[in-house]
């Protein structure tokens, strides 16, 4: 038997030295080019950036794409700065607020901000007593309420807006648009003048209701995308094996579109797990735990930072950056869960191979 | 397997069809005898996928579709108001173009899926599900990894999964849309063999654009043909002998030796 030997494995990627210098230098130079600049002109550092380093990038990568592909390399340089310059710019933005968040909260995490309530808690009781354990109740029960009901009746629209071949299916797409457009605050509104009108008083459930309108749309539409998603071929094949209807969602289509009603869910959640201004028009903030979301006062996570931070003690503020991160924590925490449960079924199936 | 059912007779009477305000097809009279192979040839766009359609109500689910006329099987008119279309597609089978496994189940699934969709009870799902693969040609290949996800296969074994996931519903009469023609000549190869099998127990109607293919595994042929602007129809129906050996009409006769279409 005889082997022929192959150079390398990818000779795409074959090293090309003076090439790979040249790049080097592109990406060395301007940028120590444009600090010098800034501290010897006195500029603003975010204005250097752009103003500076950005067109001096430009032109260091245009003049190495000139010099490795003639014209047609000044396009492809000049899309490569600009993507990485601009994805680095969001990447900063989120690390510097996730970074915030993290330092200002960490003063005020501990164990027992997870766990207690702010009942015997003042302004100026110091930071290891008390905590926000109410609060995260709170938000996972007035969440889980609209998740309860927008989840099921948003996939529900979705089935509606792609299955049936109804003909006012065009008004119910256009409504569900123009919902999605609500801003909170209204529906907060609405939800605080039904509850003057029938005296039902305020509770976790009436912030849930609030919260309702605006999980739904996002639901609705962003499942309705990933049931159109699923080919039609595959409906048609169940129906020739004689499936009825009923049968070829639950068992094809539905399965088929697992992922992206996850996906459904979680945008969903993410549209109402932060809001502040409708919960704050339709419940009553307590600082005590409250397991019933149908009567009394419920404080949620945004609600507890909206409250804590206007207020001028240190120690309060600091709470409310705590209760911020918490937030975090929790949203990171459900997105992980949600993953992990839309993959699990899937991936043991290959594993078995 | 002994429980095999007897073939059904599948004949249309005066199968027209509409989409929307377009007739496509005119008064199709056709008969598929028993454990007959039937060939429907023609050139694109003569209604040949739309008539196969008919044949067990799949044609109903198109927007806009309308219908005219009658298809029986074994006597029974399937359009009747009595009839149900699921019952219908239970005994009259379908294997469409493109193969079409459902990609979240594994082969064995995929297999048992008709029985599961149409609310059966399964009783022996392995025996089941060995003879199914057995029967179209694909047992030797899969038999190792009935746990694997349908869509890990090759597109000649997605096909030909898609004929075993049918023939486990056990139907009287299986309708094939142009099966071959993604597929490379290894696996088309199988498929005829298999056809060729299934029709000792089985009724078969098969669309293709191959004239080789429909020469090799049919009986009879109906060749199709829409002139412009007019709606198509059956222009010759005979035995696969006599439509291509010696055709009657002048069009028959032009497209099997390749001079049109």
């Amino acid at each position: 038997m005889s082997f022929s030997v192959r150079p390398t494995v990818q000779p795409w990627r074959r090293a090309n030295l003076k090439r790979r210098f040249e790049i080097l230098l592109a990406v060395a130079i301007p940028l120590p080019l444009t600090m010098l600049f800034a501290l010897l002109s006195n500029l603003d550092v975010n204005l250097a950036l752009i103003a500076v380093f950005l067109p001096l990038q430009l032109i260091a990568a245009g003049l190495v794409g000139v010099r490795a592909y003639g014209k047609r390399g000044i396009g492809d340089a000049a899309l490569v700065v600009i993507t990485i310059f601009f994805s680095t710019f969001v990447l900063v933005l989120l690390l510097s607020v996730l970074f915030s968040v993290i330092v200002e909260g960490g003063r005020a995490i501990s164990w027992q901000f997870f766990s207690q309530n702010n009942v015997y808690v003042s302004p100026t009781t110091s930071l290891e007593y008390g905590g926000v354990g109410h609060a995260i109740l709170g938000t996972l029960m007035v969440v889980g309420l609209t998740t309860l009901a927008a989840v099921p009746l948003g996939i529900a629209m979705a089935v509606y807006l792609t299955q049936s071949q109804s003909k006012t299916r065009n008004l119910v797409r256009t409504f569900t648009q123009a919902l999605s457009g609500l801003p909170s605050v209204v529906s907060g509104l609405f939800i605080l003048t039904i509850i003057e009108a029938t005296q039902m008083g305020r509770s976790g459930f009436t912030g849930a209701l609030a919260l309702f309108p605006l999980m739904l749309p996002t639901v609705a539409r962003v499942a309705e995308e990933a049931l159109r998603l699923v080919p039609v071929d595959l409906r048609y094949a169940a129906l020739a094996l004689g499936a009825p209807n009923y049968r070829a969602f639950f068992q094809v289509i539905l399965p088929a579109a697992k992922s992206g009603l996850m996906t459904a869910l979680l945008l969903g959640l993410a549209r109402v797990v932060g809001e502040t201004a409708p919960l704050i028009l339709t419940m009553n903030p307590s600082s005590s735990t409250s397991l019933n979301p149908f009567d009394g006062g419920m404080t949620t996570l945004p609600t507890f930072i909206y409250n804590y931070l206007a207020s001028s003690y240190q120690t309060s503020q600091a709470r409310a950056w705590g209760a911020a991160l918490v937030l975090l924590m929790v949203v990171g925490l459900l997105f992980g869960l949600a993953r992990i449960l839309s993959k699990s079924k899937t991936t043991k199936k290959k594993a078995s191979k | 397997m002994n429980s095999l059912s007897t073939a059904s007779t599948l004949r249309s009477e005066d199968i027209s069809v509409w989409f929307g305000e377009r007739q496509v097809l005119e008064k199709v009279n056709l008969t598929f005898p028993a454990n007959q192979v039937t060939a429907l040839i023609g050139p694109s766009g003569c209604g040949k996928s739309t008539f196969i359609r008919t044949l067990n109500r799949m044609h109903e689910l198109i927007p806009g579709a309308g219908l005219a006329g009658a298809v029986y099987l074994d006597g029974e008119d399937i359009y009747n108001e009595s009839t149900d279309a699921v019952s219908v597609r239970i005994k009259v089978g379908m294997v469409f173009q493109k193969p079409n496994p459902f990609p979240t189940m594994t082969i064995k699934d995929n297999i048992l899926s008709g029985l599961r969709l149409s609310g059966r009870k399964i009783e022996n799902a392995e025996e089941l599900v060995e003879t199914s693969l057995r029967r179209a040609s694909i047992w030797n290949e899969v038999k190792d990894r009935l746990n694997d996800q349908a869509i890990s296969l090759s597109g000649g074994q997605q096909q030909r999964l898609c004929i075993a996931r049918s023939l486990a519903m056990d139907p009287k009469v299986i309708l094939m849309d142009e099966p071959c023609s993604a597929l490379d000549p290894g696996s088309t190869r199988r498929i005829e063999e298999t056809i060729q099998e299934l029709s000792e127990t089985m009724t078969i109607v098969i669309v293709t654009h191959n004239m080789q293919q429909a020469q090799r595994v049919s009986d009879q042929t109906a060749f199709f043909l829409a002139d412009e602007n007019t709606p198509g129809g059956v222009v010759e129906f005979g035995s696969t002998e006599q439509v291509f050996n010696g055709p009657i009409d002048q069009r028959t006769n032009d497209y099997v030796n390749g001079h049109f279409g």
